[in-house]
């Protein structure tokens, strides 16, 4: 969790950008609150699963339940976002978002990495999960981090 | 014996910047074009299909023109809805359901929302509709969703920003000769290199504009076709696929759905992909070119970027694409699918002026929606199939 007051932009989302959680993801909603990145994963073909579902989009059954992943992964692709309309992301700007393969297999997280560097983002590149609270201070939001602090930059 | 299918009405509103007219001004605009255009009154249409970003918007829009149609078609899936309403009404007419059908679409995007669409904008401030809950808090915009399958394709196939920027310059050669194109000054791959980067690896110049205008085209039967005034443009075959909603569901950020739709048309159009004498495809962005040439066998898989870069989409190259100049440089109010069935019907009746392709016989009109999510492929010819 990011601390409070550290005066990143990425602390003060507004309320309208969420989370709003439905019965159906508030364990992810609220996991991120924990620090905890939940997942769901299929009992019948044990694929996983994100976001959260009634059925299991890879097979269709409907014994899924919600498991605690590693928050390990590697970046599947991603953009560098040079220009944003909508705050606060005008202030973050030039910030990298990354299609992060989970090591759990079956799952994608698509998410920002605040503190990865636009020069130092590649595919391939190992990640780990960081999470960042909300307007609700029971919620948060799942981020990426490079999964060596030295491979930010 | 079936009933074959007609475009015989193509129509357009003003453009590209419209500040007087709503979006329901430039759809009847057009649409009052495209009926006298086919020698019609708008008593004649039977039929009305049409998409806006609201619901009931092709109901509001007969209530509008004056008609009380007997068959309706809202297929709303983004920017390749129109080409469903295509293959829906092709198939409603064949089956005699209905004679006569006008497909119309409308926006005054530009002068009512400005240019920010595609970095953050045109959402609502409410609750945020599943599953974009999981998108917008990113940061990542519309363009960034483009950016990241463009991304995935340079890394597995060497595919180059030089590349992509080749699209854009070769569509803008064709917006030169359209009087009615937003950009008309010819462009370089030096010029969109070196024009801002949206979001990597696409440039300023790699999106499509913003306008406002609108069109529409009128389908009928052959029968009828033979007594109005143009010389009818037949509907070979029509398909429609989809992958995903959000681009973080996107199966394989290298294959799009016009994998499935497009040599799912060919074959009903009774065609190959050598066959096409012009493609009319939807340029949201030089990514979705590049990846849909490919996905409908112009190009090996990977080799996209290649076949784009040795000036095939030129009007003397293998494939004329986009020859009114695109979303790219040309037009694109909101959603575009419907300007490429116009285009292609202008180009296969052989009113295109300087941008005619000589002899053109089959026309494809490939529309994508959403975020690579939807596609929808047209097949148009000159002659039907036999």
């Amino acid at each position: 969790m990011s601390a409070p007051g550290t005066g990143s932009p990425w602390d003060v989302m507004p309320k309208h950008l969420g989370p709003w959680p439905s019965p159906e993801d508030r364990e992810f909603w609220e996991g991120a609150g924990r620090g905890e990145l939940r997942i769901q994963r299929c009992g019948a073909c044990r694929l996983h699963q994100h976001y959260a579902r009634l059925l299991c989009s890879h097979c269709g059954s409907l014994d899924v339940d919600w498991v605690t992943a590693s928050g390990e992964g590697t970046v599947h692709s991603f953009t560098v976002v040079r220009q944003h309309g909508v705050p606060p992301f005008p202030d973050c700007v030039p910030f990298v978002v990354a299609l992060v393969e989970l090591s759990e297999r079956g799952a994608r997280v698509l998410a920002a990495m605040p503190t990865v560097s636009p020069d130092a983002v590649a595919i391939g590149m190992p990640v780990r999960a960081t999470f960042r609270g909300a307007h609700d201070p029971q919620l948060g939001f799942v981020d990426f981090d490079a999964a060596r602090p030295d491979a930010r930059t | 014996m079936t009933r074959r299918v007609c475009v015989v009405g193509v129509g357009w509103s003003d453009g590209p910047v419209t500040p007087d007219m709503t979006g329901l001004m430039l759809e009847a605009q057009a649409f009052q074009r495209a009926v006298a255009d086919a020698g019609l009154t708008k008593a004649d249409v039977e039929g009305l299909a049409s998409a806006g970003y609201g619901g009931m918007h092709e109901v509001m829009l007969a209530e509008y023109l004056g008609i009380a149609p007997q068959w309706l078609e809202s297929t709303s899936c983004g920017g390749s809805s129109f080409e469903l309403h295509a293959m829906h009404a092709w198939r409603a007419i064949e089956a005699g359901d209905v004679d006569t059908v006008a497909i119309v679409y409308g926006n005054n995007q530009l002068s009512a929302s400005g240019r920010t669409l595609g970095t953050g904008g045109g959402g609502g401030r409410g609750v945020l509709p599943h599953p974009m809950g999981y998108e917008l808090p990113t940061g990542l915009t519309l363009v960034g969703a483009y950016a990241m399958a463009a991304q995935r394709h340079m890394y597995e196939y060497g595919t180059t920003p030089e590349q992509l920027a080749s699209i854009a310059v070769q569509i803008r050669e064709h917006a030169v000769r359209n009087p009615n194109a937003m950009y008309r000054d010819p462009i370089t791959v030096d010029d969109v290199l070196e024009s801002k980067l949206v979001a990597d690896p696409l440039h300023k110049l790699d999106c499509c504009v913003i306008s406002d205008g609108g069109c529409c085209i009128v389908l009928t039967t052959e029968e009828r076709a033979r007594e109005l005034p143009h010389r009818p443009v037949y509907v070979r075959g029509a398909a429609a696929a989809m992958t995903h909603h959000s681009v973080h569901s996107m199966p394989d950020l290298t294959r799009s759905a016009g994998a499935v739709c497009g040599p799912k048309a060919f074959a009903q159009a009774g065609i190959t992909a050598a066959d096409v004498d012009t493609f009319q495809m939807y340029d949201s962005f030089t990514y979705t070119v590049l990846v849909c040439l490919e996905d409908l066998g112009f190009a090996p898989k990977g080799e996209g970027g290649a076949f784009a870069a040795d000036g095939n989409l030129r009007l003397d190259g293998a494939l004329p694409t986009n020859t009114d100049g695109g979303g790219l440089s040309a037009t694109h109010p909101g959603m575009r699918g419907l300007f490429l069935l116009c285009e292609a019907t202008r180009q296969l009746r052989g009113e295109a002026g300087d941008a005619q392709v000589p002899d053109a016989e089959i026309a494809v009109a490939h529309g994508s929606g959403g975020w690579l999510s939807t596609m929808g492929t047209v097949v148009l010819g000159t002659e039907p199939l036999r």
